[in-house]
């Protein structure tokens, strides 16, 4: 038997009860201030821990030292070929050959090392560079240079030890 | 009567969007985030054009302050424990579990071997500890940071983080030291800067 029209309380089926919503409501109500305030910390706290620009790195390749020094093959290369690049505390000063060279002064400057760099390599078939840091040399200065190598076309260049004619350029 | 019920409720804020992005933005940080090295002294790297992206994974990096200090340390938590206790056997030190633990968190470190326990040990005041440095000159422990490590983990990149300022000859025993080890391959940490000779 389905109950008469008036027995059906429509309020109550549909939850509309007062009482009950007003309950219901409370219980809802949670106060998220705390958790907002956690989440900015937290959100300053790692905004300032990380580092976000990534450093870029230069690659660099040096010979492989020998156990025994029979084992070191020289490479020959001709002494027209080769450019040295010596590495003092405020200037480059750079030669050709090895032999009595006539030696140029120039500045830590980008363009600088890149023109005659550009020059020489462009008048001499597999030219060789040699960079020679004195003891004198900051890091950066090393740095500069083999940055310009990476792009001035040079293909082969390497780090040595400067020879007895590049230490006396030290005072 | 509707008047009167607008003026008694109070305004509400919904709240739940400005959660949900800032729990987004926690989430995105704590993802990315890389710890900034501590390090007593910064170091302030040279620019270079150079773009080759370090490795995140295996890498070791030696840093070198201004003043020539030596700082090593490996990227993985797990390796850095057994890259310490090697490292101790073979200088004849032994570390115990809390000091393991303690550099397994350090991503770089740079105090002599004999003075690594105290180090591990000196709790609130390891910022302040006065890292001498590894020795780099005569009989480097370096040499035995790099050898182990490797032993550690044999695809292990290095990466050498100098400041500008180091004079070369700091420099240059880093470089014959990795290349006695036959590590011939490694990368400067360099900053990226637009140079105007490398456009054109």
């Amino acid at each position: 038997m389905l109950p008469s029209l008036d027995e059906i309380d429509v309020d109550k089926i549909h939850g509309r009860d007062d009482d009950a919503r007003k309950r219901l409501k409370r219980e809802v109500d949670v106060d998220m201030n705390p958790m907002v305030d956690l989440a900015f910390l937290l959100l300053t706290f790692f905004m300032l821990a990380t580092t976000f620009s990534k450093p870029q790195a230069m690659e660099i390749l040096v010979p492989a030292k020998a156990k025994d020094t029979a084992e070191i093959k020289e490479t020959p290369v001709k002494e027209s070929k080769t450019m040295s690049l010596v590495l003092k505390e405020n200037e480059i000063v750079w030669y050709r050959g090895i032999t009595e060279p006539e030696t140029f002064e120039i500045a830590y400057q980008e363009s600088e090392i890149l023109k005659i760099l550009a020059e020489a390599n462009a008048n001499t078939t597999d030219l060789v560079v040699l960079i020679k840091p004195l003891p004198s040399n900051v890091y950066a200065d090393l740095v500069l240079v083999l940055d310009v190598l990476s792009y001035s076309g040079v293909e082969r260049y390497s780090l040595i030890e400067p020879s007895e004619f590049d230490l006396e350029m030290e005072e | 009567m509707a008047m009167l019920r607008n003026i008694k409720t109070k305004p509400k804020l919904d709240m739940n969007p400005m959660v949900d992005m800032a729990f987004l933005l926690v989430a995105f940080f704590m993802m990315t985030t890389t710890f900034r090295l501590e390090l007593p002294e910064e170091v302030l790297i040279p620019p270079s054009s150079a773009e080759v992206k370090l490795p995140e994974r295996n890498l070791a990096t030696i840093t070198v302050t201004k003043t020539g200090t030596v700082f090593f340390g490996i990227d993985n938590k797990f390796d850095r424990r057994e890259l310490l206790s090697r490292v101790g056997r073979e200088f004849g030190v032994t570390f115990d579990e809390s000091q393991l633990n303690t550099y397994s968190l350090m991503a770089t470190a740079g105090v002599p071997v004999e003075k690594m326990g105290e180090f591990l040990d000196a709790k609130s005041n390891r910022v302040h500890f006065d890292q001498a440095g590894i020795p780099i000159t005569e009989d480097s422990q370096l040499f035995y940071w790099i050898r182990n490590a490797r032993a550690v983990n044999p695809n292990l990149r290095f990466a050498i983080n100098a400041d500008g300022e180091t004079k070369y000859p700091v420099i240059h025993e880093v470089f014959e030291t990795l290349r006695e080890l036959g590590v011939t391959r490694f990368n400067l940490v360099t900053e990226k800067t637009e140079s105007d000779a490398a456009k054109s």
